[in-house]
């Protein structure tokens, strides 16, 4: 994995080589806010429908989860969640940019996403090793607080350039915390847990698996 | 039905489960026996000896090997998963040819099929030819059978031919090489040869082995046969140690009967295995549902299309947000309930991730009565393809498995102009630049070893409107060893003209066989101190129906040829098959590669089949006049994965004979293009391109000119274009 990432790495910095170029394709890096490419889009075209408000601040100082937390629900007026990716060591405030029916794609300022049904994982993108997309047979249950078992399907962009569906066989049931509804999934000799809380049908907070490559996400629920 | 059959197996992936799972699965599953160690001779194996194992489908290594006997250079490929291919490139000492320098340089080629894969009892079999096209000094051919007895231990044994089985060929000091030697195919005596290997832990591994390789060289015009090295290896017993360092690299260690000792070095890509699969570009802007009728009633009544300002407004926006997206919006056709948009990709290989895109910025900005989307790919300014999508489902179908948008989508030919298209002001003329150093490396020549120049070049492209572009480019070198030079003086191997013998005599420029020199003379063009013009044409892209696509280029073509060159393909979008026909008029540029040409001049060119296969394998076949004048076809074979790496061979015979062409008897060459992105997870539509190829002759030498029309129109077809639909919702 790290001489994958050196050759990765090595390759870049031919590209970096090339010096400088310039002409009318260049369309990146001008952007001063946060989320300047949907942001613009949203604000030029459909400047009059367009709800919710406007994207937090990108920040110099690095902050606690808690100030920053603190700081996005002063300045953003949407929904806003909170993500900690374990494998990448990181917490960052992820903001609503898309809403389409009960799907949400939340972003980070580096336009990195989340994609949640109702709380539940659906996609995550810009990450490298993406979740595509989830199908979990599980989620009635889960949103029921009901026990029971159900198929997972998660389909990841694979190595080859080709989308690829993986199935798990998950049971569903009660937590050993109260209030916590736990995913037992196995599958492709992987086993991987997912809990909920749930509230009112809508999960609050979770610990949901994304991947072989980027294992668990926290999600915290700042504003619904 | 059938589209929908199409679709599904293109978008099938033939990975491993495991493969995907990466470290979390144990690998207990039964899978493939692929090598865990490199041979000297850059394959799976022992030491010198073979095995019957394999490397995972695709993969693509480079191993050196040094000793006292010689350094090895291989290029592996796993062309199939049961064949595996070598191309090599060796220097062997202690032996001389013509040049008389202490060692020789040799090319060779080698083969391995797995007949019988590793199953319960079974051992995997294979049978393998080795240089078998090459002047012969690696010549053998062998049987060999591998078993697996503990998950740690494997063990071979086989029986081999020739110089596995310590009995060289007999080299014909005056062959040209490079045609297959099939008489002498598993002919002579045969020796058995064992190796057992133990892989001590994860990183670490030890091999024995029992060969018969005597590093001995026979000539025809030599009664004692010439020892490689110092000695003949002391015993038949050859041990090493190889360590991996991660993935892909790995190093070993060898002796070579006791008394000589080896290093190598292997480096190994899958283009499966990419760091970041899926890309680190920035998450697409999601899909804007429609509000309900009731709460815009003028948007979805469509009588905003009556108003004139709204679709430069729209054009505009949507033009803004494409570019932020690495796309250009070319032009535009609204009315109330459908609109085309024409795009540039500019920034990912995979054309289903830019009208994904396009689609979901669509949704954005379009007012609620527009249903139909049609999303057309261009190239140069020309029309590729359309994909129709009703806005309902693009909607209805976000975030979901690719292959439901895949099925809910028509794709189409695209004429090259639709009614009530707009052009978007300001993309038209359209001027760009770049300035880069450039590195050429001669890394497979056998006359001088690894050669190199290094310099800067200036390339800008004006655009003066659709399909019209003019292109130069600008170097000047800055150091280097690749200097000026003759050809090669016929009949004194080894020797060269100098630049100033061949600028005085011009009959030089003609072969004694009476073959101008078209290629040979290539370093001649070589060793500028003072700034070349590589490419300054003008060229001219259009589309007479929806499914014949043109090319008119004129000026300086390439580095030794200016003139003109025209082509005209026939692709239909849904078509796995395409023709096509070049004619070329060219004369050739003088080595000051300014605008001087010398006396030479040509009018050649070919017609061309294009087939796709399943399974990402795609031939073309040309039939046509050379540049020297010769007649005759070039076949190209070519695996492409959806992650757009590419590896090809081709070869070319014409009616020349060996004698004629000269050393390698026809010309042959490895292609291999490797998208920039794969490896740095940035989205980039750059590839890193190289063509190993046998020698610069001048039979079946081909006109470089830039901008063949094949592949660029195919990236938004059928075959190419769902391959890669896996991004459409990246």
């Amino acid at each position: 994995m790290t001489t994958a990432r050196n050759f990765a790495l090595a390759t870049a910095m031919l590209g970096a080589l090339a010096a400088c170029s310039g002409g009318s394709h260049q369309g990146e890096g001008d952007q001063g806010g946060v989320f300047g490419a949907l942001g613009q889009v949203a604000g030029q075209v459909v400047a009059e429908r367009r709800g919710g408000g406007e994207a937090p601040a990108e920040t110099a100082a690095p902050k606690s989860p808690q100030e920053a937390a603190a700081e996005a629900l002063r300045v953003n007026q949407g929904p806003l969640i909170q993500a900690g990716f374990e494998s990448l060591n990181r917490t960052q405030v992820m903001a609503m940019t898309g809403q389409n029916g009960a799907l949400r794609t939340y972003m980070t300022p580096a336009e990195e996403a989340l994609i949640l049904r109702g709380g539940m994982l659906v996609g995550t993108r810009g990450l490298g090793n993406d979740l595509s997309v989830a199908e979990p047979q599980t989620e009635g249950l889960i949103r029921a607080g009901a026990s029971g078992s159900g198929q997972r399907v998660m389909r990841y962009f694979s190595g080859d350039g080709l989308e690829r569906p993986l199935q798990f066989a998950c049971t569903v049931g009660a937590g050993p915390n109260p209030g916590v509804i736990v995913e037992n999934c196995e599958g492709h000799g992987a086993t991987f847990q997912n809990s909920y809380m749930v509230q009112g049908g809508q999960i609050a907070v979770s610990r949901q698996w994304i991947g072989p490559a980027l294992g668990y996400v926290t999600i915290q629920t700042l504003r619904p | 039905m059938r589209r929908s059959m199409l679709i599904r197996r293109l978008m099938a992936t033939t990975l491993p489960a495991a493969l995907l799972m990466g470290s979390v699965t144990s690998t207990a599953l039964a899978e493939p026996m692929y090598g865990r160690n490199w041979s000297t001779y850059g394959l799976p194996g022992g030491i010198d000896t073979p095995t019957a194992e394999t490397l995972p489908d695709g993969t693509l290594g480079a191993t050196v090997s040094w000793s006292d006997y010689g350094r090895r250079s291989s290029v592996v490929f796993q062309a199939f998963p049961r064949l595996t291919t070598v191309l090599r490139y060796s220097r062997v000492d202690g032996i001389n040819d013509y040049r008389n320098d202490g060692y020789i340089s040799d090319r060779s080629f080698d083969l391995r099929f797995q007949v019988l894969d590793e199953q319960g009892w079974r051992p995997a079999v294979a049978v393998g030819l080795q240089d078998f096209m090459g002047t012969g000094v690696y010549s053998g051919e062998y049987i060999v059978a591998t078993k697996t007895v503990t998950p740690s231990v494997r063990v071979s044994a086989g029986i081999g031919w020739g110089t596995l089985a310590g009995k060289p060929r007999t080299i014909d000091a005056r062959d040209e090489g490079g045609t297959p030697n099939v008489d002498d195919w598993f002919r002579g005596d045969a020796k058995p040869f064992a190796s057992v290997s133990w892989q001590v832990n994860d990183k670490l591994s030890l091999v024995a082995e029992y060969s018969n390789e005597t590093y001995q060289t026979f000539y025809s015009d030599r009664s004692e046969p010439a020892q490689q090295g110092d000695e003949e290896p002391g015993s038949n017993l050859n041990l090493a140690a190889y360590y991996q360092l991660g993935r892909n690299y790995q190093v070993g260690l060898y002796t070579i009967g006791g008394e000589t000792f080896g290093a190598q070095f292997t480096v190994a890509l899958n283009p499966r295995e990419a760091t970041y699969p899926s890309g680190l570009e920035k998450a697409p802007a999601p899909v804007r549902p429609r509000p309900a009728p009731s709460a815009d009633p003028e948007g979805w009544s469509g009588q905003w299309a009556q108003d004139p300002t709204a679709q430069p407004a729209i054009q505009t926006a949507l033009g803004d947000a494409m570019a932020k997206e690495g796309q250009v919006l070319e032009s535009m056709a609204l009315t109330g309930n459908r609109a085309e948009v024409r795009i540039r990709n500019q920034r990912y290989i995979n054309q289903s991730e830019a009208i994904g895109r396009t689609a979901r910025l669509m949704t954005r900005a379009l007012p609620p009565s527009v249903e139909t989307l049609v999303i057309t790919s261009t190239a140069d300014g020309v029309p590729t393809s359309s994909v129709t999508l009703r806005r309902s489902d693009v909607e209805r179908l976000e975030n979901t498995e690719a292959g439901q948008i895949a099925a809910a989508s028509v794709l189409s030919d695209a004429p090259a102009s639709a009614p009530g298209l707009v052009r978007s002001p300001e993309t038209y003329p359209r001027f760009q630049w770049a300035l880069k150093p450039y590195v050429d490396l001669g890394i497979f020549s056998a006359e001088d070893g690894l050669t190199h120049e290094v310099g800067a070049e200036a390339r800008a492209s004006y655009e003066i409107a659709p399909g019209l572009i003019l292109t130069g480019a600008l170097r000047q070198r800055a150091f280097g060893d690749i200097s000026q030079r003759g050809p090669g003086i016929p009949g004194q191997r080894g020797e060269h003209y100098t630049a100033e013998e061949y600028l005085a005599d011009p009959s030089l420029e003609t072969t004694p066989e009476g073959l101008p020199r078209v290629r040979s003379d290539t370093r001649m063009y070589t060793g500028n101190s003072d700034p070349v013009i590589p490419e300054l044409t003008l060229a001219w892209y259009a589309k007479p129906t929806p499914t014949v696509y043109t090319r008119v280029t004129t000026g300086l073509l390439e580095r030794a040829y200016g003139g003109v060159s025209g082509e005209v393909l026939w692709k239909p979008v849904n078509s796995p098959l395409a023709f096509g026909a070049e004619i070329n008029r060219v004369k050739k540029r003088d080595f000051d590669q300014l605008f001087d040409f010398r006396d030479y001049e040509v009018t050649m060119g070919h017609v061309s089949a294009y087939y796709e296969f399943a399974d990402g394998f795609t031939a073309q076949l040309d039939v046509g006049k050379y540049l020297a004048g010769d007649k005759g076809a070039t076949l190209t074979l070519t695996r492409e994965f959806a992650n757009g790496w590419r590896i090809g061979a081709y070869a070319t015979k014409t009616d020349l004979s060996a004698e004629e062409f000269g050393e390698g008897s026809f010309d042959k060459g490895v292609t291999l293009s490797i998208p920039l992105g794969w490896a740095t997870g940035q989205p980039s539509r750059e590839r890193v391109t190289t063509t190993l190829r046998s020698l610069s002759r001048d039979g079946g030498a081909q006109l470089n000119v830039n901008g063949r029309l094949y592949d660029r129109v195919r990236d938004s077809h059928s075959v190419k274009l769902y391959e890669g639909w896996g991004r459409f919702w990246r």
